[in-house]
């Protein structure tokens, strides 16, 4: 089934201690999609972003990405093969500006950050050719603009959580994985990220995974959507599906039987 | 043999005290303390105090000292740093108690002057002639039984806290989560705190109890306690049984092999004091093949809560040119307007300021504390020296050897604990450093009973720089050129990859930067920097000798640095220079009871401003700068936010 999708998981566990976290987990990604990810508190979304971003080691189980198995390679290895994420606590370069979020992560990706000799002589900081053109448009697309030579750190959370989405971005992914990026976000600003983020997809053909709490986002942008609960895959479909299926009512949207143990 | 035996459990009993609080304090808090090893001095030299030379009973002086003052400075120390440190970055945690352990020695120098030059005849827990009892044939005197004896209880004592206490249930909570914890109710503060108190009593308990077997001197008195890391990172930092166990294996260890030393020799002086070390990297390796725990670990105990402040964007146009030319302007025309003398002074000045940018690559930039900066420098200088001096080498290329020599050496110490993290390199590096310190630097070719080896001035394109003028300007040229190269660092790519990392690995790791290998690279690059700089410092005193790179010597260096500095090539210039101006004039224009005052200062100077690594001067220099761009900021995000949503 998942032959030719560009990120998938198959039978993904993870123990910690004596919790199972995920328990036999597998999902899809193909190409150009939007897939969502949902489930209540506790449910291993984070974890599972983990094992797929190669922060977190799973007992068993196997990450393909591209075609390649991952499983076992490294953050920065899976970044060049082209997957990015963001982090539910915002994990921001405290000392660098909106800018440079986005011109380290681009210069990651051309390789540049192991010109050692070339930055002691001084030739460093030069801007490699295509940098300025990738970093302007992404600060435009997701609106910073204005804020591009501000500190990071002195940004509201909800502007921050942007800045990850355009720092991911600017690694030129094939897929990324945004861990809530909706959460510090008013209405108008969780729109803004929703039009980005299809804009992206039109524009440059990049895939998303959204792991996400406001649920009317997900399901307004996903074609996907996969429902986890303690650890297991309860539920997968289109959002009208997911809307429909009584397992996830109970256990997440929380109607008549209450949160359950499926 | 029973003998020996009987010492390895003493001293092994020690060791385990003192580790069970390093571990108790550790698992508690998330906070490392280095000072562990100079609270037990304080405390054993306060009990001498009482003891000795105010005649208190031994029960009084034992029960003020380790009961009443030992938990009070824990309460002290706790409220006034260990508490704020929970949540700042690990480069901040180690460089604060890295801080208090050079301020404390120096403290008690300066509340208890005597120490400087009374013989001690320090007694334990026992009074007069220690009485000998046989124990099933082998002999124990009353002291070591008291060892045994008090060892015995604590591991018992803590055992039933920890296993049947409510406060043990609430210690067990807290490690696993501070924040669960804290959420079920636990009070995390009285955890932590009492937490302290009972590390400090460990450490005020096993400094009385060492008094008799080692004397009252500061330096061996820390080092021996720092040996006790052994049996710490044994038990992984966390583990009371291991913890326990490893140190009685160190102390017996270091008593029994005594039988098997030569008599005389560098082996036999240093194989003993390096063996807790010998453990610790075995046990590095050994935890290395573990696999899968770092990050977990890691991003749980760093955790940053409190980031530090944003930097200002770099001035532009001739207002970035003032700094740089009033330095240059200053640092050149040093010699019309000092004496010989004083330019001879700031010459070693100038050496250690080239050395100390080692530290403003490795910390600075590489946000890493390493513990062997002072080694790479000595490195560095026994190379340049063994190579001019012995060798007839010309004086450029023995000093270029000895940084090329340190690079690899380097590397190879950060190779073995890096993919770790930040607290065990800093004690693989210290481990490292001991090693060295005990079997390298010791050796009669090098040591030459403490004088070193010579090593003579240059003599480059005809000029002579035996003269103190225009060797001083060579420094200050070496100087400029080596901070102009890590300032290029800085602003390239390597320096954003620096930053990067310093705020978060998992995110840098996820853009694709190989965390590893950046701080393999600003490690090579900070242990080129030590081996030069370690050379030129060498030749501005004339020798490469031991004691200028030791381990003391070089945690102070860490400190002063740190106060001035850690980001700053400006404050590792002026740390350079202080570090040997200011005891020059102590010891010119004041008593002797101010000798020590600097040396508080620079570990006080390093507590305090630990919280901003860019030290001093930056905090001078740019808070308003800041606050200004505060309020930019707030601004544009209103504009931001007024700004219509595209369709």
């Amino acid at each position: 089934m998942t032959a030719d999708a560009l990120l998938s998981a198959e039978g993904i566990t993870v123990r910690f201690g004596g919790v199972v976290a995920l328990d036999g987990v597998s999902l899809a990604v193909p190409e150009r999609s939007i897939v969502g990810l949902v489930g209540p508190n506790g449910a291993g979304k984070t974890t599972l972003f983990g094992v797929l971003s190669g922060l977190v080691r799973p007992r068993g189980g196997r990450v393909v990405l591209r075609g390649v198995d991952v499983t076992g390679a490294s953050p920065p290895r899976r970044s060049r093969l082209g997957l990015a994420r963001t982090f539910q606590r915002i994990e921001l370069f405290t000392e660098l500006t909106v800018r440079e979020h986005l011109v380290v992560a681009h210069r990651a990706h051309e390789r540049r950050d192991r010109r050692f000799l070339a930055d002691l002589v001084g030739l460093g900081s030069r801007p490699p050719p295509r940098e300025r053109e990738v970093v302007d448009d992404l600060l435009e697309v997701l609106a910073l603009t204005e804020l591009a030579d501000r500190p990071a750190a002195l940004l509201p959370l909800g502007t921050g959580r942007l800045v990850e989405v355009a720092r991911a971005l600017a690694t030129e992914p094939a897929v990324v994985l945004l861990d809530e990026p909706t959460s510090g976000l008013d209405a108008a600003e969780a729109e803004r990220l929703a039009a980005a983020l299809q804009q992206t997809r039109a524009d440059l053909g990049v895939a998303f995974v959204l792991v996400e709490h406001n649920v009317d986002f997900v399901l307004g942008l996903a074609e996907h959507v996969t429902v986890l609960d303690f650890g297991k895959v309860i539920a997968g479909g289109t959002p009208a599906a997911i809307r429909a299926d009584e397992a996830v009512q109970a256990a997440y949207l929380g109607t008549s039987t209450g949160a359950g143990a499926v | 043999m029973n003998a020996l035996i009987v010492a390895g459990l003493v001293l092994g009993s020690i060791y385990a005290i003192s580790a069970l609080g390093l571990v108790l304090t550790y698992s508690a808090s998330r906070v490392f303390n280095f000072a562990h090893g100079a609270i037990a001095y304080f405390v054993a030299v306060f009990y001498y105090w009482l003891h000795t030379r105010h005649g208190w009973s031994v029960p009084a002086a034992a029960f003020v000292s380790i009961g009443v003052v030992s938990p009070l400075l824990g309460l002290f120390l706790w409220a006034a740093l260990f508490r704020r440190l929970a949540h700042t970055p690990p480069v901040v945690r180690f460089v604060s108690t890295v801080g208090l352990w050079v301020a404390v020695p120096a403290l008690v120098k300066v509340i208890f002057p005597w120490t400087r030059n009374e013989i001690f005849e320090p007694e334990g827990l026992i009074e007069g002639e220690p009485r000998v009892f046989d124990v099933f044939g082998v002999a124990i005197n009353a002291n070591q039984l008291v060892v045994l004896i008090g060892a015995a209880v604590v591991a018992v004592g803590l055992t039933v806290l920890i296993r049947y206490t409510a406060l043990g249930l609430s210690i067990r909570a807290t490690v696993d989560s501070p924040r669960v914890a804290g959420i079920a109710g636990v009070n995390t503060s009285v955890v932590t705190a009492s937490s302290w108190m009972i590390g400090t009593t460990l450490a005020g308990l096993a400094g009385v109890l060492l008094t008799p077997i080692l004397g009252l001197a500061d330096i061996q008195f820390t080092l021996l306690l720092v040996a006790s890391l052994g049996a710490v990172v044994i038990a992984r930092m966390t583990s009371l049984p291991l913890a326990f166990g490893g140190a009685l294996l160190i102390g017996l260890a270091q008593e029994v092999s005594r039988q098997w030393l030569p008599d005389s020799g560098v082996f036999a002086k240093g194989f003993r004091p390096s063996l807790p070390f010998i453990a610790m990297l075995v046990f590095l390796l050994a935890y290395q093949g573990l696999r899968g725990e770092r990050f977990e670990v890691e991003a749980r105990a760093t955790r940053q809560d409190r980031p530090e402040a944003p930097a200002p964007p770099p001035l532009r146009g001739w207002r970035a040119a003032i700094g740089p030319l009033v330095v240059a302007v200053a640092l050149f025309t040093v010699p019309l307007w000092l004496s010989e003398f004083w330019v001879g002074v700031v010459s070693q000045g100038m050496g250690l300021a080239i050395l100390f940018l080692t530290f403003t690559v490795v910390t600075g930039e590489g946000g890493m504390v390493s513990l062997c900066q002072m080694t790479l420098a000595g490195i560095g200088g026994f190379t340049a020296a063994k190579l001019a001096t012995d060798s007839g080498w010309p004086l450029a290329l023995a000093l270029l050897a000895g940084a090329v020599v340190a690079v690899p050496v380097g590397m190879l110490v950060a190779g073995l604990s890096l993919r770790l993290g930040g607290l065990y390199l800093a004690l693989a590096t210290l481990a490292f450093s001991q090693l060295v310190e005990n079997l390298v630097f010791a050796r009669e070719d090098f040591d030459n009973f403490g004088t070193g080896v010579e090593i003579g001035r240059p003599e480059f394109f005809g000029i002579d720089f035996d003269d103190a003028a225009p060797f001083y300007l060579l420094l200050v040229v070496v100087f400029c050129v080596m901070a102009l190269l890590v300032l290029n660092l800085r602003r390239g790519t390597s320096g954003l990859v620096f930053a990067s990392m310093r705020s978060s690995e998992p995110a840098s790791a996820t853009i694709g930067i190989s965390v590893v290998r950046a701080k393999m690279i600003a490690f090579a690059a900070s242990a080129f920097i030590a081996g030069l700089g370690g050379g030129l410092y060498s030749i501005a005193i004339g020798r490469a000798a031991p004691a200028s790179f030791g381990l003391i010597v070089g945690i102070v260096w860490l400190a002063i640095v740190v106060t001035w500095g850690v980001r700053s090539v400006v404050g590792a210039l002026i740390a350079g220079i202080i570090f040997v101006v200011a005891p020059q004039l102590v010891s010119l224009y004041l008593t002797e009871g101010w000798a020590d005052v600097p040396t508080m200062l620079f570990g006080l100077g390093a507590i305090a401003l630990a919280r901003e690594p860019r030290g001093v001067l930056f905090d001078v220099v740019n808070q308003h700068r800041l606050r200004r761009l505060r309020r930019q900021t707030r601004r544009d995000e209103r504009a931001r936010r007024a700004a219509p949503v595209p369709a």
